[in-house]
């Protein structure tokens, strides 16, 4: 069976005959007077002026924000109008002739339509958690289709098939002209860019669905780099570095996460004036602390020379509370309806999360102050430095243990984002005889090139 | 190093499933089962295709299966120290609340069998990953549940005795022998003098064990020079020739 097959039983765009789905939207409509109940498909066959002004407004609403207090009535119909503008775009009969209202309206679309999933499923755990609207609980129970797993990914992924972006971008890769490789869909832009920024949606979903590695793997295809198609809409690069950094963050790639973090947040940080004021800053501006946060707790878990513009913007927020870690994520989704009968079982997934995370931060806690002491000998009695951390000798070892274990790390080198080669990420090694430490430092030698390329700079 | 979506023992047709949209479909749901059997029973491990059954579990929770969840976690805590285990349990329910900040909400959180499980196994991965050995053994036998939820990993002991043998090999060169016979759980000299020779190559002479030189215990000093390369210069190059033409 097919992952279309299997999405037959699930709120469904691929097949025009879903009863189950059909006999959902019904029942829903009766419930809350749905004035208009015109199919889409009919729509579509008979594109009329009107009905083509209509469409482009339906276009514009997929791309806009619901208001902050929208009713659960209004996710409800907001669901219904992307199953059956993405019904509408992937099912008639060959590529429809629309012309997306702007450039940015497709990663518009997607981050909408992903944020709105986002956040009817926090709601809905809200609801069963609190049991507070014994109203809209009924009717959530009633509903667990919507808004669910298996249609928001079915969405995404069928958009990446028809667009056969996966095809285009391997052609990419290999230097050939992508268009040969696009199809009839994929040809036009609008089908590209949705099939494209798809791609991110799928990494953000996995992502908050705690399927990180999954997350990476995603992004196979995709190039990290200025270049990439990503990089032209600020919130698209934004949200891609994101959620790659913090998915190596939760795979222990510290050094690889503090890498994604950095680039993105030096870029935001030079391009920072010309976005005041424009769409989604006030998004980017909350993300972007965040991400401070983050490389917060990488570089607590992992001493790394950062850039400077970061370094100091760091020491500035976060100089003197490296422990409040839970500030800045990690993110996540409830994956399937929650039971509304037992309340009690409804964890929020972003404690299930955190707490994870912070049994790996526990453990490691200690890593800097053993190497801060270390780097101040070569040689270092076991029993000593215990007495000196007042610890027992026995824990000391075992702290030594984890440490040489953490100072090792899988880093990125080329190929795919979950590839890469095991690295030291420390200056400071060392090793047991017995109780007798010895330690041991590696030097960098004087940065050069850096200085050398930016005096030039200033002389020519 | 092996990527981590790629594992050297894993069979084409698993392979073909994760690679596709059927690692989606509920009906592979068994194929992944069948294949944790087979890990269990022949000393392999592929997280990337186990993490892909739990998420068939997360999205189908009527399909899941306790004992299978429980017998991947354990899995997991035979490649420690790695991040395999909080991969697995991210994906668990999130009413398992695997690390209970206090007793109180331990008790609280038993609402099942299957989450006293995941706790327990949680508590054998912190003290694994916080290289407690000497505490690890003595809780794996203080309780008659944590030899049910080993039972089906074959050689489970052994697997986790050898990592642990591969970390003290990282950072000792020597080590006394009263120590890692406590680390390992091996009672005795002989029996401690047999595995280190057998499984690690290492000589017990008297009290003291060593180990010989190996990448991770060398513990070198250097001075790590700069990448020098003309690509870097590119841009002043570049710009020379243009202000001469």
């Amino acid at each position: 069976m097919s992952y279309e097959d299997r999405a037959n039983a699930r709120p469904n765009l691929n097949d025009e005959s879903d009863v189950e789905e059909e006999a959902l939207v019904n029942d829903y409509r009766e419930q809350v007077n749905y004035e208009d109940g015109m199919s889409e498909l009919d729509r579509t066959t008979s594109l009329g002026g009107s009905q083509a002004q209509d469409l482009q407004a339906q276009l514009t609403a997929a791309a806009t924000p619901l208001e902050y207090q929208a009713t659960l009535e209004t996710k409800f119909a907001s669901y219904d109008n992307y199953c059956s503008l993405f019904h509408y775009i992937l099912n008639s009969e060959g590529p429809v002739d629309l012309e997306a209202p702007s450039y940015y309206w497709a990663w518009d679309v997607i981050d909408e339509f992903i944020y709105q999933f986002e956040s009817f499923c926090r709601y809905r755990n809200r609801i069963a958690r609190t049991g507070s609207n014994e109203e809209e609980a009924q009717l959530l129970r009633e509903n667990p289709n919507t808004w669910g797993c298996y249609s928001v990914l079915n969405v995404l992924y069928s958009l990446i098939q028809r667009s056969q972006i996966t095809e285009q971008l391997g052609a990419m890769k290999r230097g050939e002209d992508p268009i040969a490789f696009a199809g009839e869909y994929g040809n036009r832009p609008l089908y590209k860019m949705l099939g494209y920024f798809s791609i991110i949606g799928l990494l953000r979903v996995h992502c908050l669905l705690g399927d990180f590695s999954l997350a990476l793997k995603t992004l196979d295809d995709i190039e990290l780099n200025k270049k990439a198609m990503f990089a032209r809409v600020m919130a698209a690069h934004f949200t891609t570095y994101y959620y790659v950094g913090f998915s190596y963050m939760m795979m222990r790639r510290y050094g690889d996460a503090i890498r994604m973090f950095s680039h993105i947040l030096v870029y935001v940080s030079r391009t920072k004036n010309f976005q005041k004021g424009g769409n989604g800053y006030d998004a980017i501006a909350k993300k972007n602390d965040q991400m401070y946060a983050l490389i917060a707790i990488c570089v607590a878990l992992h001493p790394t020379r950062l850039d400077d513009t970061i370094h100091s913007a760091v020491r500035e927020k976060y100089g003197e509370q490296f422990y409040r870690m839970q500030r800045g994520g990690p993110e996540a989704l409830p994956p399937h309806s929650p039971d509304f009968d037992n309340p009690a079982v409804n964890v929020d997934p972003v404690d299930h999360h955190t707490a994870i995370f912070m049994d790996e931060v526990k453990n490691t806690l200690f890593n800097p102050t053993i190497r801060s002491y270390l780097k101040l000998y070569t040689t270092m009695d076991l029993k000593k430095l215990a007495g000196f951390l007042e610890v027992e000798p026995e824990q000391l070892r075992s702290w030594l243990l984890v440490n040489k274990q953490r100072s090792r790390q899988i880093r990125w080198v080329e190929g795919g984002l979950l590839e890469g080669d095991s690295a030291i990420a420390n200056d400071l090694d060392y090793a047991l005889e017995d109780d007798l430490i010895h330690v041991s430092e590696t030097k960098a030698g004087r940065r050069l090139v850096d200085w050398y390329l930016r005096n030039l700079a200033r002389v020519y | 190093m092996v990527a981590f979506d790629k594992c050297e023992t894993r069979p084409a047709h698993i392979d073909a499933i994760l690679n596709g949209l059927d690692r989606y479909n509920p009906e592979t749901t068994t194929v992944f089962q069948d294949y944790i059997q087979q890990q269990c029973e022949d000393r392999s491990f592929d997280c990337y295709a186990n993490l892909a059954l739990l998420k068939l579990y997360q999205f189908n929770p009527h399909l899941l299966q306790p004992d299978t969840v429980t017998n991947v976690l354990a899995k997991a805590l035979t490649v420690f120290p790695s991040p395999a285990f909080s991969l697995c349990l991210a994906l668990l329910p999130t009413n398992t609340q695997p690390f209970p900040a206090t007793s109180e909400a331990q008790a609280a959180s038993q609402t099942s069998d299957f989450v006293e499980s995941v706790q327990k196994l949680a508590r054998l991965s912190t003290l694994l990953e916080s290289a407690q050995y000497t505490q690890f053994w003595s809780t794996l036998n203080s309780d008659d549940l944590y030899a049910d939820l080993t039972a089906d990993v074959a050689g489970f002991e052994e697997l986790v005795r050898i990592r642990i043998a591969v970390e003290v090999g990282k950072t000792f060169r020597s080590i006394t022998a009263d120590s890692l016979e406590q680390w390992l759980d091996v009672r005795g000299r002989d029996a401690l003098g047999k595995f280190v020779a057998d499984v690690c190559g290492w000589k017990v002479e008297g009290d003291v064990v060593t180990v010989p030189t190996n990448k991770e215990n060398e513990a070198r000093s250097e001075v790590k020079s700069e990448r020098v390369g003309v690509d870097m210069f590119g841009r002043v190059i570049r710009r020379g020739f243009e202000q001469a033409a």
